[in-house]
């Protein structure tokens, strides 16, 4: 099953912590957005590996809501 | 009564019109930066327009009730749901002792408020209960919502489903634009006339730096008269300082090149000069814009500004509710 | 310039900014704060507060009480009222502040914005410096030889502008650029002609050389100082810097914790503009201390 991971706040994309191929399990930070002069990093929530990151560091004025990671699961 | 599960962004105690007559200590009134929808939700629940109430910033606080009430949520739609049911925004609703109230994150607009029946019950402080998150003043212990807090509530009995018209709520737009008003000064004899027409002809872009103290706006160089050049050394080096001043709420402060909109806790006083002002009337969308929109400042006089305000004090009345 | 006449300019729809003149001037801030006097003893229809700065002074009214216009008509009637400057008696409250000049605090601070910023000389030798000073020692000599009139409050809750009130201890000093990104709570830096006291760690401009072990600003009201307010200052209040040593701040610091503390505040005396300026006016200020 695909995990969508969306962005939950508006923003500029301060780091990004994964790429494609990445194995991750749950809590594992993926991605932080900066709004507000707060960091607000977002996790993964089932364990899977990194199948397309749609998000760049740096990259300014992402809407909340945007799909940023696909995550798929680790079945083969 | 209300049991903090998930704190949201920054979820803030706040009241209007806030903290008032200390300005001359440096203490910003804070307050609901959108107090159109924040008054608005608390007539739902039958609390006084200026009752204490929350601000969520961006993503909500998910809250467990202690006691039957009824609430209300208004502003930008966070997606509410009870018990993992949807319940409507500009609406009071009944909530059931145990019922957890969850919001999520905005994707029109940037600042929802959720008013209770009773109106939110903490001390007090330099006579108000709105939030100076940065500087400790007012809210939970001087700040914005922690985890694990319970959130006191005064007594009072509300009606559900009653619900605020849909035309006079704040109209948010969609296409990420806004149009705000600014009245010209107190230091706009600063900025040349081309520096005048590059401002009320650009759309400057909401930079992600922004919070409650400051609202950091991208966009072209400001040009300056003599003013900003023949002037006593103690101003300082750079064309927009200036010898310090009070700040209004709402000046368009700008610090060397940047412009930067002092809201609810900027500060009080400082060095830089202020061309344009936002009036009261326009600070519900300053509340609702988001990052990397655009706005556009269109010039007001004094008294136009005052009658835009006097017609959303108007609106945030019994007659808008049904 | 002292203006002839003050300047009404319109902030927004609720405030007024009335500017007395541009420049670091005593006098316009006096002007300021006996308008701003006036206006509280006149209770003033429709006015909610006022903020006194340097040389002007921000009024914020209601506008459902008076007009724009008719708020600019009461403004110009009391200060015609009030006469000059000269004949301003202002209640004066007179803090002594136990601080210490040269301390390690300010200095560890400068010593990292040279390491992460920009490297530039320690504070105290470049204030010295470009006030023609002989060294830092003699910057303390003048610095903490004056009373400090507090002009203003704000930027931060409760933080104090102050200017020296003898001229032959005015000295200035270029902000930082760029700005640091913390000071130490209770530092005294100057900016300009202001000397100014940091309430809590935030960033800032100032040139830094001293640090104070007394709160300023006290939210839980642990002092009898603070019973009417959270904030030990007001706009009128004079300060006088008491230099002590590193042992002396730390006894001090001891004390604010125990809360055993006892401010020293001189509150029964007036400040006569006239006597001030008559003092002035015999004072050699080409010597320094």
């Amino acid at each position: 099953m695909t995990e969508e991971v969306l962005t939950q706040v508006p923003g500029n994309v301060w780091k990004v912590l994964v790429k494609p191929g990445d194995k991750v399990k749950p809590d594992d930070v993926l991605f932080i957005l900066e709004v507000m002069k707060t960091e607000v990093p977002h996790v993964a929530t089932q364990a899977g590996t990194v199948a397309a990151v749609h998000i760049g560091e740096g990259q300014e004025g992402v809407d909340a809501g945007t799909v940023a990671v696909t995550i798929g699961d680790h079945s083969p | 009564m209300l049991e903090v599960v998930k704190p949201g962004l920054e979820t803030s105690i706040q009241d209007y019109p806030g903290r008032i007559g200390h300005w001359a200590q440096g203490f910003p009134p804070s307050g609901p930066m959108d107090a159109w929808s924040f008054r608005l939700a608390n007539l739902l629940v039958g609390n006084q327009p200026g009752a204490a109430g929350l601000e969520c910033q961006f993503v909500g606080p998910s809250l467990k009730f202690q006691r039957d009430t009824v609430i209300a949520v208004s502003g930008a739609d966070m997606k509410p749901t009870l018990d993992g049911q949807a319940i409507p925004i500009w609406e009071s609703v009944a909530v059931k002792r145990g019922q957890t109230l969850a919001l999520s994150f905005a994707t029109v607009g940037a600042r929802a408020y959720i008013a209770v029946a009773g109106g939110i019950d903490t001390e007090p402080s330099l006579g108000s209960r709105s939030t100076f998150h940065k500087a400790g003043v007012g809210g939970m212990d001087g700040h914005a919502l922690k985890p694990g807090q319970v959130v006191p509530v005064g007594n009072g009995s509300g009606k559900a489903g009653r619900r605020v018209k849909p035309d006079v709520r704040p109209p948010i737009p969609t296409d990420k634009r806004w149009t705000v008003e600014v009245v010209a000064g107190p230091n706009d004899d600063w900025v040349d006339e081309a520096g005048r027409q590059r401002f009320l002809s650009t759309d400057w872009k909401l930079s992600s730096k922004s919070d409650r103290t400051g609202f950091r706006l991208e966009g072209p160089q400001w040009t300056f008269t003599g003013k900003a050049y023949n002037k006593a050394p103690e101003h300082g080096s750079e064309p927009s300082n200036i010898i310090d001043q009070g700040y209004p709420v709402g000046a368009i402060n700008l610090a060397g090149q940047t412009p930067i909109i002092l809201v609810n806790d900027g500060p009080s006083m400082g060095g830089f000069i202020n061309p344009y002002t936002v009036p009261s009337a326009a600070f519900w969308k300053l509340g609702q814009s988001k990052p990397a929109e655009l706005l556009r400042f269109k010039i007001v006089t004094v008294e136009e500004a005052q009658d835009l305000r006097r017609s959303i004090d108007e609106l945030c009345s019994e007659r808008s509710i049904v | 310039m002292i203006y002839p006449e003050p300047r009404f300019l319109p902030a927004g729809d609720r405030f007024v900014l009335i500017e007395f003149g541009n420049e670091m001037n005593l006098e316009l801030n006096f002007m300021a704060q006996g308008l701003a006097t006036e206006i509280a003893e006149q209770r003033t229809n429709g006015v909610i507060e006022t903020a006194p700065c340097f040389a002007s002074l921000l009024v914020h009214y209601d506008p459902d009480q008076i007009s724009f216009r008719d708020l600019g008509k009461e403004m110009k009637a009391l200060i015609r009222s009030l006469g000059p400057s000269d004949e301003l008696v202002l209640d004066s409250r007179l803090f002594y502040l136990p601080t210490m000049y040269r301390d390690p605090w300010t200095r560890a601070c400068v010593e990292d914005y040279c390491n992460k910023i920009v490297k530039k000389e320690i504070d105290p030798d470049f204030v010295a410096r470009i006030n023609g000073l002989a060294d830092a020692e003699q910057l303390v000599r003048v610095h903490s030889g004056t009373e400090y009139w507090v002009a203003s409050l704000g930027f931060w809750p409760g933080l104090p502008f102050m200017m020296a009130l003898d001229p032959r201890c005015v000295i200035t000093a270029p902000k930082y650029n760029p700005p640091r990104t913390w000071t130490p709570q209770g530092t005294v830096g100057m900016g300009g002609a202001s000397t100014a006291i940091y309430p809590v760690a935030t960033p800032g401009g100032y040139q830094i050389f001293a640090r104070t072990p007394v709160p300023i600003w006290d939210t839980e009201k642990r002092f009898p100082v603070f019973h009417d307010s959270v904030v030990l200052f007001r706009a009128g209040d004079r300060v006088k810097f008491v230099p002590i040593g590193k042992e002396e701040f730390e006894f001090i610091e001891a004390k604010v914790k125990e809360r055993t503390y006892i401010y020293n505040v001189v509150e029964y005396q007036k400040f006569s503009v006239r006597n001030y300026k008559a003092w002035v006016k015999v004072l050699e200020t080409a010597k320094r201390f």
